[in-house]
């Protein structure tokens, strides 16, 4: 049985359609992240999810239990904000123990239960030395900690994030991704983490809801929904540099700078398409060269190649080459729903 | 264009602009502020009268002789009493309207609006219409009271058809400390909503997550985290209210007796209405070491309290 079920939720602010009709399921312990542009509604269907946001319409249920009408102290779900949202007036210890303290008579836990509480989840994140600490004397790093030990101590039943890598810088965010994907699994939480970083996504989700103007465009797994996109724009709105989207005489179609290769470096040229390509400037990243071009008969569009920089191929600036894609790794859209469709019988550019 | 060395768009040099701006603000204190205050210490250690303006130095004799007098003492007493009294009813008042005013509600901004009027209105004005509500026999206060039964032959409150709210000496120091209440309130409470709002929708969103009620939100977030402004409100209404003489030179000139007489308004009357220069400024100047050593500390207070 699913932890969150979510059913029909709609949130509208006057005009705009910020939660445009959402059902979503989520599984005990795993990571599930929602990933869209800003703007997307990501954020307000989490704070749904918490309760800080009243829907216009649908249910949430969790654990079994419809929570819809509920405040947020009623749901058994905690919180970590993109800004941390630490009381700068408490030391960590107190911080941590808020949640503690302000369900203490609903719970029942005396002072020394608060403290072991408290004392054993800032040992588990290594901040057990900090606890006199006022907020502003803390890294950020340290800070993002401090937010995850309050939000864990409660053992709530879902754990929501918002954005809470954004505030790190880029070295201490790979190291905290991978802090944060551990400490999940070990502690077996259900985890709902809200970004606008693909890569953020791909590594840390179990399972990826991509959204868009309101509405999931689509749920997977990471690989899946990056190798078989479910519409046009799951499929550029993920991997770097984006899919190359042409137009074809009755339908779009696309393919992944990655896959668009010099004909003589495919396997399997005889199970391949062939395009003209004139390269019109190269861009040299260390492990791979990009390739910025045009295909013959699109000239209109930019058509972008990612070309390992190992493979012994010069590719020189304005000239044509042969380049190939596998069939496989061609993707069809509807021209006007930009949803995918299957290949096409008569394979036609 | 180069003659003041000043390049040729003047406006983009930050310290001319810096220079430009400050000066308004410069020119209020010295001439409204600074002027005054030399002037008065001067005065208070002058023998200087309204007939005779010749300052000659006297010493210390101006301020001995007004700490001796029986009447300063109480002046100076009542000022503090009516001062800290005050200030507590303004600081509940303040706390409580702010977040009743920083709340979502209907008509709210006409609440707001009218809220803020005892504060915009000037205050000599507004204390005419107090006076007309405290009237000895005309007061609509006593009339409402009478109407209730509580005034009047047999009533609880008096047997009398009228309280005399500015003639007997309690009630005039209540109703004194009541409208500085109800004049100072509106000032403090804005000052407090802005603290209020200044606080991030994250770190109450926190509270409510973490399953923080209304009253622990309150006391432990919001109360806390608007410390420091609290304590510039109260600095702002306490330095207001030490040294106003409006609301008692129009309400009862100090009397009853000397029951409502405070130190602004003693010293005007000895100074201005007396003639008495020297003493009149040796009077206010009693004020001075009080009012520095409070905004010093309130100040330092409000900078450890700072937590961002």
């Amino acid at each position: 049985m699913s932890i969150v079920e979510i059913s029909g939720l709609k949130k509208y602010f006057d005009a705009v359609r910020a939660v445009d009709g959402v059902d979503l399921a989520i599984q005990p312990g795993e990571f599930l992240v929602i990933l869209g542009p800003s703007g997307c509604g990501k954020t307000t269907l989490m704070r749904m999810i918490a309760g800080l946001e009243k829907p216009t319409a649908g249910s949430i249920q969790i654990n079994g239990a419809d929570v819809t009408e509920l405040p947020p102290r009623k749901r058994g779900v905690s919180m970590v904000f993109q800004s941390y949202a630490l009381y700068p007036h408490m030391n960590v210890y107190n911080n941590i123990a808020f949640p503690l303290k302000a369900q203490r008579r609903e719970k029942k836990f005396d002072k020394a239960t608060m403290r072991g509480k408290v004392e054993s989840i800032a040992k588990l994140l290594e901040i057990d030395e900090l606890l006199d600490r006022r907020p502003r004397q803390l890294s950020g790093g340290q800070r993002q900690r401090v937010a995850i030990a309050r939000a864990m101590v409660t053992q709530p039943a879902v754990l929501l994030l918002d954005e809470p890598l954004s505030n790190l810088d880029a070295k201490l965010r790979a190291n905290a991704r991978d802090e944060l994907k551990d400490f999940q699994r070990s502690s077996d939480i259900t985890a709902v983490f809200v970004t606008h970083d693909q890569i953020e996504a791909m590594g840390l989700g179990d399972r990826i809801v991509v959204m868009e103007k309101g509405k999931i465009q689509q749920i997977g797994s990471p690989q899946h929904i990056y190798d078989e996109p479910a519409n046009e724009f799951v499929a550029t709105f993920l991997g770097s540099p984006s899919m190359n989207i042409l137009r074809g005489e009755r339908h779009n179609f696309g393919f992944r700078p990655e896959h668009f290769l010099p004909k003589t470096l495919q396997d399997n040229p005889e199970n391949s398409v062939s395009f003209v390509y004139f390269v019109k400037r190269v861009e040299y990243l260390g492990s791979d060269r990009l390739v910025y071009g045009y295909i013959g008969g699109h000239e209109n569009k930019l058509t972008l190649a990612k070309v390992p920089s190992n493979v012994r191929v010069s590719l020189a600036i304005e000239d044509e080459y042969e380049f190939a894609v596998q069939y496989d790794n061609i993707k069809y859209f509807d021209e006007a729903s930009g949803e995918r469709i299957k290949a096409p019988a008569d394979f036609a550019r | 264009m180069n003659l003041l060395g000043l390049g040729k768009y003047p406006l983009d040099n930050r310290r001319l602009i810096g220079a430009l701006f400050l000066t308004p603000a410069l020119l209020y204190i010295l001439l409204l502020v600074g002027f005054p205050f030399v002037l008065s210490i001067a005065f208070g250690f002058s023998d200087v009268t309204v007939g005779n303006t010749d300052l000659s130095y006297v010493g210390f004799r101006n301020f001995l002789n007004v700490w001796e007098n029986d009447i300063f003492r109480q002046v100076f007493e009542t000022t503090i009493r009516f001062t800290l009294l005050s200030q507590i009813f303004i600081l509940i008042f303040a706390n409580i309207l702010a977040v009743i005013f920083t709340q979502d509600f209907t008509g709210k901004w006409f609440a707001r609006f009218i809220f803020i009027l005892p504060w915009a209105t000037p205050v000599s004005l507004a204390m005419i219409g107090w006076l007309w509500m405290l009237d000895t026999k005309y007061s609509p206060i006593d009339y409402l009271l009478l109407q209730m039964g509580l005034l009047g032959r047999g009533g609880l409150l008096s047997d009398n058809r009228n309280l005399f709210w500015l003639a007997a000496p309690d009630l005039a120091q209540i109703s004194v400390i009541f409208v500085q209440v109800w004049r100072m309130t509106p000032l403090a409470t804005v000052i407090l909503m802005a603290g209020l709002s200044s606080i991030p929708t994250d770190i109450l969103d926190q509270a409510e997550v973490d399953g923080s009620r209304f009253m622990r939100t309150l006391l432990q977030i919001k109360l806390p985290l608007i410390l420091p402004i609290m304590v510039i409100a109260l600095l702002f209404s306490m330095i207001t209210m030490f040294g106003d003489m409006t609301v008692v030179y129009v309400l009862t000139r100090g009397g009853p007796v000397d029951y409502t007489r405070v130190l602004g308004l003693y010293s005007f009357q000895v100074g201005i209405e007396g003639g008495n220069l020297a003493q009149g400024a040796a009077i206010s100047l009693f004020a001075f070491p009080l009012l520095l050593a409070m905004a010093i500390f309130m100040l330092r207070t409000a900078s450890r309290a700072e937590v961002r």
